[in-house]
């Protein structure tokens, strides 16, 4: 559902994203790791096509984000970390906005907004204006818009920041069971305990390369650490921090 | 989705915040609310009487009145046009590349070009519509005077619809070009550029008149001149001639020449945005990825290095800050944050240039005015217009730069909030920046304008004296009421106002503006009036009439300082961040 072939992106001299080979099946749930800076937020803007990638490509629900980027993108949602939202409209209004914008009709958006409303507790602040909300709310309607149209592909950029305890596991909730329904979700965050609970697979990106990617007990294997996915995240990435030493040259 | 349907679904969103934001309006103070709309009227009123006044003037001079009321309208809308060009060039790069709804809605499922064209026609009402509105009383005067009927401010209206849509299809195509071709750090040396070739060869072109002419009777004779100087705005390809001309042949009555000068500008208006657009399809995806995709500046071109330019700026920053000694470190840090943060902002610095190359080009102009004192009307005229543009241009300045100041700390507030010295010295050291760039730069201007005009000393002194007080004072306003009615933004971070000009735009920038210019009328009103009345100097030469209203001047300025500095520094004392 998502595949990426040799895709390389650079900011002039820099390498953001170098030669990333990916391929996420179909209702897969796809953790997304890295230290700052290690090129995952360059990775999403090229999914959703945000970003021209310098070489390689990256299909998206089986199209060329490039080149057909409006079906790619009307079969996915994309929820950024820090998301755009019209503070002067109510959490209903922009929903109906949003759904429309997917050719949805008002009763249907209206419908699946209740649901999803029920489902994120955003039922009392249906009514106020979005500029009123708290962040953990604004965050859980932008999660609840991204799932109105009933997407192929979410593609989330850490979903946990500023929730509470509650509404972080409705969210993980919703998401694992999106995934077995058979939504691929790409999920890229900081939070090693949130991969490790949800994840089917986990990719690590450090300096832009993908240095590791598999189910747990890959990751344990490939490290040769055991316990906890924190350990083997810390061995993979310091080992790719020396060999970068190593090979620098002097 | 269809253009239509997508800009039906914006229109509809955008159609709610609006009512919601005039709905929020109503609730504000309403004495605000009509001490803002006295203002706007009284700009109407105070510009209709000035240019019905220049207009009436103009049409005493026997066969050359009507030449002279026609160019005007040509002069007055070729400099239109040009600022429309920048200023959509200044707002469409922000609209187009740097605003996080652009970044969001190219991720839904709507063509760019349909985001493009959405955000072209925001630029186009963002960019046009303080234009139209600074134009009214102009209008109104030429039509007053040339004794039209009410279709002809239809028509005008009608005209202005075309005759915007060029400079924003222009600016924006320019704006598309630079961010495909051009590194994103070079745009603001482009900007640079562009404006000081604007600025060069308007100073060159434009040389209105000697005004040593006018006192020694030579009316015809300089009016003449103005014709000659002023041919430049008469380029038949200028779409400000085709809209000068239309509203000309309308004013006169001669209906086809109007009707073929407007059907000239529309079907040049919609090349212009079809052109646009279309290069739209072809590069602004291009631009947008590139603009946000570039490393660091390197082209081994020295100053335009950008490695190389942070690390000399850094440099002289640190030795002109080291000359004061006596300084607080805090407030040191605090001068290099706000110093460093504004230069590297384009957006910000960009307008400055072009508010600046304005005010330059006028104390360029003044070259072209022979001075002599023993004229009355001139001296008092040409002095107190010198004064008059100089002060409203720094209250623009400040409204525009400084008001935001306070606002854009947003959610940074508690870095500088939560240290020792507190929010206070915040402010403090905003002010006294703020006010000690103003008066370097006034000051620069005001004593070469006064070179240039051979002002008698005392009357330089009176004047340095008077712009000192004024920077002083309308910084003191802007910081004052930047901090009584900061504009945070609301929501998410993404949301939050880091853009200056939003800022300004709200109600705090407004009222801001609006005391400004209320405390520039009565300055001016004090030091203009003993003159025009004849008290201005004394028998034996003593300009003791000038002094009084000067000691009037210094104690209504002390009074712009502390009133909005006290209250706002109370603000601080118990403000939540």
């Amino acid at each position: 559902m998502i595949r990426t072939e040799h895709l390389t992106k650079s900011f002039g001299e820099v390498t953001a994203v170098s030669d990333l080979n990916l391929d996420i099946a179909q209702g897969e749930l796809f953790a997304f790791l890295g230290p700052n800076g290690a090129g995952k937020t360059t990775t999403i803007k090229l999914l959703t096509g945000l970003l021209k990638p310098t070489s390689g490509r990256a299909i998206v629900a089986g199209h060329d984000i490039q080149r057909e980027s409006v079906e790619a993108r009307r079969l996915m949602s994309y929820v950024p970390d820090l998301a755009f939202l019209y503070d002067k409209l109510d959490p209903l209004e922009f929903m109906m906005f949003i759904g429309q914008l997917y050719g949805m009709d008002r009763a249907e958006v209206s419908r699946v907004s209740n649901e999803l409303f029920d489902l994120f507790d955003l039922d009392e602040a249906r009514s106020r204006l979005i500029e009123t909300l708290s962040h953990g709310t604004r965050q859980r309607l932008v999660i609840a818009a991204a799932l109105l149209h009933d997407p192929k592909v979410i593609i989330i950029d850490e979903p946990m920041v500023g929730l509470d305890p509650r509404s972080s596991r409705v969210v993980k909730n919703v998401l694992k069971e999106r995934s077995r329904g058979g939504v691929t979700v790409f999920l890229s965050t900081h939070t090693l305990q949130v991969a490790e609970e949800l994840a089917d697979r986990i990719g690590i990106l450090s300096r832009g390369r993908l240095i590791a990617v598999g189910t747990m007990d890959e990751l344990r294997q490939a490290s040769g650490v055991g316990g906890a996915l924190e350990d083997a995240f810390l061995m993979l990435t310091q080992e790719e921090e020396q060999e970068e030493v190593e090979t620098r040259p002097a | 989705m269809s253009t239509t349907s997508f800009f039906r679904l914006l229109l509809g969103v955008y159609g709610s915040m609006a009512r919601r934001r005039v709905g929020a309006l109503r609730q504000r103070s309403r004495l605000m609310m009509f001490v803002i709309g006295i203002f706007v009227l009284s700009y109407w009123v105070a510009g209709y009487i000035l240019f019905r006044g220049g207009f009436a003037f103009l049409t005493k001079f026997p066969g050359l009145g009507g030449l002279l009321m026609d160019r005007m309208m040509y002069v007055f809308f070729a400099f239109l046009f040009m600022m429309l060009v920048f200023s959509n060039m200044i707002i469409g790069y922000s609209t187009l590349f740097k605003n996080p709804e652009t970044q969001w809605l190219l991720t839904l499922p709507v063509r760019h070009v349909d985001v493009f064209r959405w955000k072209l026609l925001e630029t186009t009402l963002l960019a046009s519509w303080a234009f139209l509105f600074l134009s009214a009383p102009f209008l109104l005067a030429y039509g007053q005077v040339r004794n039209v009927g009410g279709w002809f401010y239809l028509k005008a209206f009608l005209l202005f619809l075309p005759f915007t849509m060029i400079p924003a299809a222009l600016g924006s195509l320019v704006i598309l070009l630079v961010t495909r071709f051009l590194h994103r750090r070079m745009f603001k040396w482009a900007l640079f550029g562009l404006g000081s070739v604007v600025v060069v060869a308007a100073a060159y072109f434009v040389k209105p008149m000697q005004v040593a002419q006018v006192q020694h009777a030579e009316m015809i004779s300089a009016m003449n001149q103005l014709l000659h100087n002023s041919r430049v705005v008469l380029q038949p390809m200028l779409p400000s001639y085709w809209v000068a001309s239309s509203m000309i042949a309308w004013g006169e009555g001669w209906s086809e020449r109007g009707l073929f000068f407007f059907l000239v500008l529309l079907s040049n208006a919609l090349m212009a945005v079809l052109v646009s657009v279309t290069t739209s399809r072809h590069i602004f995806y291009e631009g947008w990825s590139r603009n946000h995709s570039q490393g660091r500046l390197r082209l081994g071109l020295g100053v335009l290095d950008e490695d190389l330019h942070l690390r000399r700026g850094g440099q002289v920053l640190d030795r002109f800050l080291a000359l004061w000694p006596w300084l607080h470190p805090a407030t040191r840090a605090l001068m290099v944050k706000d110093i460093r943060v504004f230069w590297r902002d384009t957006s910000q610095w960009s307008q400055f240039v072009i508010f600046f190359g304005l005010l330059g080009l006028y104390v360029l102009n003044l070259r072209n005015v022979a001075y002599e004192w023993n004229s009355e009307m001139w001296a008092g005229f040409v002095s107190f217009l010198n004064l008059g543009a100089s002060s409203m241009t720094l209250a623009t300045l400040t409204t525009r730069f400084v008001f935001p100041q306070f606002s854009m700390e947003g959610r940074r507030l508690w870095i500088v909030g939560m240290v020792p010295f507190g929010l206070k010295r915040v402010l403090m050291e905003k002010f006294w920046l703020s006010s000690l760039w103003s008066v370097s730069i006034t000051l620069a201007l005001t004593l070469t304008s006064c070179w240039m005009l051979h002002l008698p000393a005392w009357m330089a002194v009176l004047f340095t004296a008077t712009v000192v007080w004024m920077s002083f004072a309308l910084c003191g306003i802007a910081v004052g009421i930047g901090a009584l009615f900061p504009n945070f933004g609301a929501g998410s971070t993404a949301n939050r106002y880091d853009n200056p000009a939003k800022i300004v735009s709200g109600f705090g920038g407004t009222f801001c503006f609006v005391l400004s210019m209320i405390y520039i009328t009565l300055v001016i009103g004090a030091e203009a009036l003993p003159v025009y009345f004849g008290y201005g100097m004394t028998s034996d030469g003593r300009p003791w009439g000038l002094v009084v209203s000067w000691i009037f001047v210094s104690i209504l300025s002390l009074a712009a300082i502390a009133v909005p500095m006290s209250l706002a520094l109370k603000k601080m004392e118990t403000m939540e961040m």
